[in-house]
């Protein structure tokens, strides 16, 4: 059996194949969970095969207060945050932070003057563009640090000693990105996959043209697959003893005609039951290594609470799509928006977006 | 006018689209015809307000004729706002025999009795409903006429309607009209919707239903197109016979609109690979809701299309049967449709 380290980690972007575990049964169902979520996730690209983690360590909560700016972590957790990906950064500098500040307020100024960033409600005299560095946030050295992105501005009739306002904020991170894949960049390319923005839209695409141009990357929509949701269903749920999700809310569409939505809100304390059991019945079909959560004890999760739902109402939600999935420790919606509520989760929620991020990305 | 006559007559000229101003205000009758024709319905909302509270002041205008513009447009309009359904219990033996003169003078005076400052406006609509408009007031307040409570009800029928009732009033409202139309009692029948119209029809079963026939007419058989003939022959037969079944539980052509229906789940897990939940002593609780434009609608072709397993669930057929779309579901009446009426 392999040391957990490399069992956790698993994401080669060489051809080369890949490190199982020498059971048997779980090879069998961790090479079929991995085809199928390929499969979901298109076209993979010929270079890489890079897999989605079929088994990942259970989140720890972590009280970030001591790592973290308390005012940083408000900003993480205060609402939603559309996540896009991005490809590696090419000779970004954490030291030239302001630097890239002063050059960020000249373009949106610029644009504006073309008439591309202007929003027709909107007044504003002035941008002022802030990057500074999220720090605390990263855990492993091969992580570049985070880098916080805020625009703030002054309407246009304020008096002089009016504090100005933050009206978009952004945020540039990568936790617990692959170490292979990290360290198989060059030295001057910085990785920072998953990218959050918050704010008008019009400021979003600014902010993108100008890293596009600035830093020769791209960027792109990330949406968070089915399997993703469901990795969240069993990370949130498993917390519960450490903090009370209050609820498991999941929001369906089925393809009938007009459309139907299904909300199945779960009682905390039956999840976290029905949970605690499918991992049980895992674990006596084959012994697995502790504090680590599997795919198929994911999917089983998710099935049990299906086939509840098949019983009384004879409608089965795999014809269906999960779109959202919400509990007290955050809400993820499958057109990529994701909020975290709880600080203390924070870190387990950025490792699984990036692992996503990293995934989608087409280089 | 005072200040109340105003806000209120602001606020229907306000609620009213323009398109349908002018047909209202010619159905209310309280201006004159030259009135009438100097408006021009071209002009600004606000402009629209200031002319006809002159023309208002002029006539003399009290606060209930206004408030009786506003009924007429609410029944024109009935699918706004959210609608409660309550059913009346245990009619008394001539609850049957109940004329439309008897209810309103019992129920004004019943109504009166429980709270002095009431104001209460009753119409017989066309279809047989009985509209009534309550402004309620305080033990020392006036009648608010900016927050209306509208009751609907079909006589010697047992079920009326309800929009915006606060909680805190409802026992009031429900001990008149139970006293009103001779019943004993009254509960809620747990439908709500936004569409009047919808939840009214599916209640009195006023849609197109389809009964079970043993030799289905073939008129009854929509032209379905013919995609493939060699999945027709295979499952041509299956797929009729499964959309016969979506018709007979749900009903035919268009159906009564419902926005939601929600339930609240209370049962045991059952699960024969997992022990642990089926050996577990509590319940597991859960609450489903579905929500769709047209929920009906929806559920029929989940059924005819194979989704929703045929035969259809008890749980979801009893929202056309019971014309319910609240139900709680609980473990205790045997058999595979548990719930509790």
């Amino acid at each position: 059996m392999e040391p957990l380290g490399e069992s956790v980690m698993r994401t080669p972007h060489n051809g080369a194949v890949v490190q199982r575990r020498s059971k048997t049964r779980s090879y069998r169902l961790s090479y079929r969970s991995c085809l199928g979520t390929t499969s979901r996730l298109g076209p993979t690209p010929a270079l890489t095969t890079r897999r989605l983690n079929a088994s990942r360590r259970a989140a720890k909560p972590q009280n970030l207060t001591e790592r973290v700016d308390p005012e940083h972590l408000a900003l993480l957790v205060k609402s939603e945050w559309q996540l896009s990906y991005v490809t590696p950064l090419y000779q970004f500098r954490h030291t030239q932070l302001k630097s890239y500040s002063r050059q960020l307020s000249a373009f949106i100024v610029a644009e504006r003057q073309q008439g591309l960033a202007v929003e027709v409600s909107e007044l504003q005299s002035s941008y002022r563009v802030s990057l500074s560095v999220l720090q605390g946030l990263t855990e492993s050295e091969n992580d570049p640090e985070t880098v916080l992105i805020q625009i703030h501005s002054k309407p246009l009739f304020a008096k002089q000693d009016e504090p100005q306002k933050s009206v978009w904020s952004g945020l540039l991170t990568c936790i617990h990105g692959s170490p292979e894949y990290l360290r198989s960049l060059s030295k001057d390319f910085t990785c920072l996959p998953l990218f959050g923005s918050r704010g008008p839209e019009y400021l979003s695409r600014v902010v993108k043209t100008w890293f596009q141009k600035t830093f020769d990357c791209c960027f792109g929509p990330l949406e968070i697959n089915h399997t993703s949701l469901q990795w969240f269903v069993a990370l949130w749920v498993d917390c519960h003893s450490q903090s009370n999700i209050q609820h498991l809310r999941m929001l369906w569409t089925v393809p009938a005609e007009p459309p139907l939505q299904i909300m199945y809100t779960v009682d905390p304390q039956d999840a976290w039951d029905l949970w605690n059991s499918v991992r049980k019945e895992e674990a006596a079909k084959g012994a697995e290594e502790v504090g680590c959560i599997e795919l198929q004890e994911v999917s089983g999760y998710l099935e049990a609470l299906k086939s509840h739902f098949y019983r009384h109402f004879r409608l089965d939600l795999s014809s269906g799509i999960l779109k959202q999935v919400s509990t007290a420790l955050g809400s993820a919606k499958d057109t990529g928006r994701i909020k975290m509520s709880n600080s203390r989760h924070v870190i387990a929620t950025l490792t699984l977006l990036t692992e996503c991020a990293l995934l989608k990305m087409p280089i | 006018m005072n200040d109340s006559s105003k806000l209120l007559l602001q606020r229907i000229v306000r609620r009213i689209p323009v398109q349908m101003l002018k047909a209202t205000l010619d159905k209310w009758g309280r201006l004159t015809v030259e009135q009438r024709q100097a408006i021009d319905f071209t002009q600004s909302k606000w402009a629209l307000t200031q002319k006809l509270l002159s023309f208002c002041e002029e006539n003399g205008v009290t606060l209930t004729q206004l408030a009786e513009l506003e009924m007429i447009h609410v029944i024109e309009n009935p699918n706004q706002g959210m609608w409660y359904t309550f059913q009346l219990l245990d009619p008394e033996n001539d609850a049957q025999s109940l004329e439309l003169t008897q209810f309103k003078q019992q129920f004004k005076c019943h109504l009166s009795e429980l709270l002095r400052q009431v104001s209460v406006k009753i119409k017989k609509h066309t279809d047989e409903a009985v509209w009534i408009r309550i402004a309620w007031g305080g033990s020392f307040t006036k009648p608010n006429h900016l927050k209306p409570t509208y009751v609907v009800h079909h006589l010697q029928t047992p079920y009326f309607f309800v929009r915006n009732l606060t909680s805190k009033l409802k026992p009031l409202l429900s001990q008149a009209l139970t006293l009103a139309t001779r019943h004993q009692g009254v509960k809620e029948a747990n439908l709500s919707g936004r569409n009047l119209t919808s939840i009214r029809d599916l209640l009195m079963r006023q849609y197109q239903q389809m009964f079970p026939t043993k030799y289905p007419s073939p008129h009854d058989e929509e032209d379905q197109p013919v995609l493939n003939q060699y999945i027709e022959k295979e499952q041509g037969h299956v797929a009729t016979h499964r959309r016969r079944m979506a018709r007979e539980v749900f009903g035919d052509g268009t159906l009564p609109q419902l926005q939601s229906a929600v339930y609240k789940l209370d049962t045991k897990f059952k699960d024969p690979s997992n022990k642990t939940m089926t050996e577990r002593e509590d319940t597991f609780k859960c609450v489903v809701k579905f929500s769709s434009i047209n929920l009906l609608e929806s559920l029929r072709s989940c059924a005819s299309s194979g989704i929703a397993s045929a035969p259809v669930t008890p749980l979801l057929s009893s929202i056309p049967l019971k014309g319910r779309n609240y139900f709680v579901v609980t473990d205790n009446t045997p058999g595979p449709s548990s719930q509790r009426h």
